[in-house]
């Protein structure tokens, strides 16, 4: 997904953005809470039409107002090598005209009603999103099929399309931070999907063509890879009639799967430093290869990361170098959230980078060698269980925590069994998931200051020319 | 305005009043709650008339480093223990600091808001604030400033704001310029505390699920004791020496693409055109639709993102453009794109249709908005320090969807002319 370039900053948190590194856990005190309240009642059901594409529906009649979502299993990790990108300019252009509507009548119509739209893809999925007023619902799912079934992909508009990720991924490089991002994924993930961004960057932008987004649709947007999530002001049973009444005879197909990463543990720590002498802090993102979202002990991870360094100022990372020692504003760790293993990551800015990088490496040290305590546990317990109604209860957050439930492919008793499985996350696990998944000494580093390599400290390292 | 359009804004307006209880303490803290039972969770918001606005030269960002200081020590808390309290109720919760108030909230499930009162309580009356506990707060700042020098389109942003206005206060950033973070002390904080943090220049909205006489009870009990010292409304600092020529900044950084803003001295909220200028920000520059993405993005090939906002506050503001040029060399023209455009709205109306679309706009998010309690109880929030009166986005949305086509034309006219102008380039470094 694209946003437009902010520059509007008027107000300053104390704290910086919440990480959402572990969404699923909200599902876990979803569980927690539905176990207690029999006055919320879940009203999420799950159909599927007869060319394998699954509807979910949460019927949610509090506002005159409908969410929905198309989200097609194949994301970036699907584009072609040399086409990066691809995935998000199909997502992208699939709202941008179709053989009976031009791209300006289909964001005329949106905007004229008052609807909200988006498109874009990660990693795990190419997707769009639609709000609106419950009464344009049928208008909205009309333009959203038409899209799906018959997009133009009109040249002019991938030409405007490609120009505008071409601009936002030459932008992004004038961000400190996203160029560390840049460089730690090239170097952990070499030659896999995972080395670029999810949309793609200059290099592979300027060779994509009009025809790779074609065929991309034509081979991953199939109903049997797709889901639509529809939440608010809808009736389930007149829903899922009217999909299949727009959808029915959309034709299943053949999809390929992605070919997993397998980036290398180093043996010794390697370090890139990228030396901008215009800087006056240092922009620091280190870690190793991680897990996946589908792994058995995923929970487990994520509490340990937590506890380590997810929860802000008051995780282990965030006590550290921020409460303590007054290091720096943001400092997190967490493991990516991806269907194939991602990356462990810790990031920081600082003017005193050689303490903070100590800092963080001897809490991962702490952790891998001793675990969380029982206190800590119990904090994120409480924290994910406490505050899981506030993410569900809006129609948005409905829709974001139905879509994650499908997309992993938890079905839909997870939820129920959801608080058993957290019950059963003990520290004994806690501590095999930081020995098994946190590897200090096996680091990959990149830092981006005005600093030098005698700045930072750190010995017996390989060095990244 | 259609019959239909008018009754459907006037009932969502009326579902939010019929559920909001108004309640004022004897020391004047301001009690709202917005009742909200559809889920079960509340939010529990403190907000005071202290911002940015409020700085003295050589002080600029005292407010935001109060806010800072805050979260650190009271009579019963110690560091730390916001943050650790608040994480085990599961609480979503942060601070933030503005040009006009600064906030405070704490959204919990609906079982706990009570908690968030407590802490709240302890912070309007009962920080005491170590000389031990500043420096390293203070240098956590000081990093938190380096990230929006480092960052090319905050340091536009924040030179091109200090262009554009010479005399209002909301030149300064928010977070202070370095030198003055630098410099103020643990004393000047401690001093900025007792002035402003009372309970007389605060107000404080629960939303959700929760009972507004319990709530009621509750805040009597936690904010009764503290005596109410009214801070005299700061003055109104009246209108900026009139422009009577554009204004350019350039800011030189290593950057790969250039960005463009450009903005117009606006009226606040007291004058009658204010929300003239929200519709012709969104004729010209909100969404695809919008004429000078269609010109600029659609038609001509020069930009790839534009957007326009006009902003609405008590003083008198500013009307802004923004848009990601595609190259520097395009610049002139896509200037002369952006003149032309406005000149062609001040003097060619806007169609029906986009007359409609704006209505339809501020209809929609005048329901999308109920989908959020917490949402609304910024809101509420917010009009209530800025106008004194929660009701005010309320009140400003019926006056937006209320605006006539010769008034945009009108607002164009007055205001959006060169010699009102401030252009702000972000452009590489010269070879």
């Amino acid at each position: 997904m694209r946003n437009a370039y902010s520059l509007r900053l008027t107000a300053y948190g104390r704290k910086p953005c919440p990480a959402l590194f572990l969404s699923p856990f909200w599902l876990l005190a979803f569980g927690l809470w539905l176990l207690t309240s029999s006055a919320f009642a879940l009203p999420l059901f799950r159909d599927s039409l007869p060319n394998g594409l699954i509807i979910l529906t949460y019927e949610d009649h509090r506002l005159p107002i409908a969410d929905f979502a198309l989200v097609c299993r194949s994301g970036a990790a699907f584009d072609p090598a040399g086409g990066e990108g691809t995935a998000d300019l199909a997502a992208d252009l699939l709202m941008r005209g179709t053989s009976t509507m031009p791209g300006d009548s289909v964001s005329g119509l949106i905007e004229l009603l008052g609807a909200q739209m988006r498109s874009g893809a990660d990693y795990d999925a190419a997707n769009v999103t639609l709000r609106c007023l419950a009464k344009d619902a049928d208008r909205i799912l009309d333009l959203l099929s038409d899209a799906v079934l018959h997009p133009a992909f009109d040249q002019k508009e991938f030409n405007r399309a490609r120009d505008r990720a071409l601009i936002d991924a030459r932008s992004s490089l004038d961000e400190p931070s996203e160029v560390v991002d840049y460089e730690y994924n090239r170097l952990l993930f070499g030659t896999h999907r995972y080395a670029l961004p999810a949309s793609g960057d200059t290099g592979s932008l300027r060779t994509l063509a009009r025809d790779d987004v074609v065929r991309f649709h034509q081979t991953h947007f199939r109903p049997n890879n797709c889901f639509v999530v529809a939440v608010g002001d809808i009736d389930r049973e007149k829903l899922v009639r009217a999909i299949e009444d727009r959808l029915g005879s959309w034709a299943p197909g053949p999809v390929p799967t992605p070919e997993p990463p397998s980036p290398a543990f180093t043996e010794r720590i390697r370090v890139k430093l990228i030396t901008r002498p215009d800087m006056n802090q240092s922009y620091v993102e280190f870690g190793h290869p991680g897990t996946s979202m589908l792994d058995e002990d995923m929970l487990a991870t994520r509490i340990m990361a937590y506890v380590l360094g997810g929860g802000a100022l008051s995780s282990r990372m965030g006590v550290a170098v921020r409460e303590q020692a007054g290091l720096a504003y943001d400092v997190r760790c967490w493991f990516d959230r991806r269907t194939l293993a991602g990356a462990f990551r810790a990031t920081v800015q600082t003017t005193d980078p050689k303490t903070a990088i100590r800092k963080m490496m001897d809490e991962v040290r702490l952790m891998r060698d001793s675990g969380a305590t029982r206190a800590e546990l119990l904090k994120a317990h409480n924290y994910y269980t406490g505050s899981f109604p506030l993410t569900y209860s809006s129609n948005r957050g409905k829709l974001r925590e139905t879509w994650q439930l499908e997309l992993y492919r938890f079905g839909l008793d997870w939820l129920e069994t959801f608080p058993d499985k957290v019950r059963a996350v003990a520290l004994a696990d806690i501590e095999k998931a930081a020995r098994d998944h946190l590897r200090p000494g096996h680091y990959l580093i990149v830092v981006l200051g005005n600093v030098t390599r005698d700045d930072l400290g750190l010995a017996d390292v390989e060095w990244i020319e | 305005m259609g019959f239909s359009f008018v009754l459907l804004l006037l009932a969502v307006s009326a579902g939010i009043e019929e559920n909001v209880h108004e309640h004022t303490l004897k020391n004047g803290l301001k009690v709202l709650v917005y009742v909200d039972s559809s889920a079960p969770v509340a939010s529990v918001n403190a907000y005071y008339r202290l911002g940015s606005y409020d700085e003295q030269p050589g002080h600029t960002g005292l407010s935001h480093m109060l806010e800072h200081m805050s979260f650190k020590r009271t009579d019963i808390y110690r560091p730390g223990d916001f943050d650790r309290i608040l994480d085990s109720a599961g609480a979503h919760n942060n601070g933030f600091t503005s040009t006009f108030f600064t906030g405070y909230f704490e959204n919990f499930a609906s079982d706990r808001w009570e908690l968030g009162l407590r802490l709240e309580a302890a912070r309007m009356g009962r920080c005491v604030f170590p000389d031990s506990e500043f420096e390293s707060e203070r240098r956590v700042v000081a990093e938190e400033r380096r990230l929006r020098e480092n960052d090319p389109g905050s340091v536009l942003w924040e030179q091109f704001e200090s262009a554009a206005l010479l005399a209002n206060p909301q030149r300064n950033p928010t977070i202070g310029w370095s030198d003055d973070i630098r410099r103020f002390t643990v004393q000047d904080v401690r001093d900025w505390y007792v002035k402003y943090y009372n309970p007389a220049n605060a107000v404080l909205v629960v939303a959700g699920d929760v009972d507004p006489e319990e709530v009621r009870a509750k805040a009597e009990q936690h904010f009764g004791r503290f005596k109410g010292k009214p801070v005299t409304r700061r003055d109104y600092y009246g209108i900026e020496p009139r422009q009577t020529g554009e204004r350019r900044v350039v800011v030189r950084r290593k950057v790969l693409m250039p960005a463009m803003l450009v903005a117009f001295h606006s009226p606040g909220a007291r004058d009658s055109l204010c929300y003239a200028g929200d519709v012709a920000a969104h004729v010209i520059g909100a969404g695809r639709s919008s004429r000078l993405h269609r010109r600029l993005v659609v038609e001509q090939g020069l930009a790839t993102n534009v957007g326009a906002w006009n902003s609405v506050e008590t003083d008198p503001g500013l009307f802004y453009i923004y848009v990601t040029p595609k190259a520097e060399s395009l610049i002139p023209l896509i200037e002369r794109a952006v003149e032309g455009e406005i000149e062609r709205l001040g003097k060619e109306p806007p169609t029906d249709r986009e007359m409609e679309r704006v209505k339809n706009n501020v209809l929609a998010q005048a329901f999308y908005s109920r989908d959020d309690a917490a949402g609304i109880a910024r809101f509420m929030a917010r009009s209530h320090i800025l106008f004194g009166d929660w009701r005010h986005f309320l009140i400003e949305r019926e006056r937006l969807a209320a605006v006539t086509k010769k008034e945009v034309i009108e607002f164009c006219r007055r205001f959006l002319v060169p010699d009102n102008r401030t252009t702000g380039l972000l452009l590489p470094e010269e070879r």
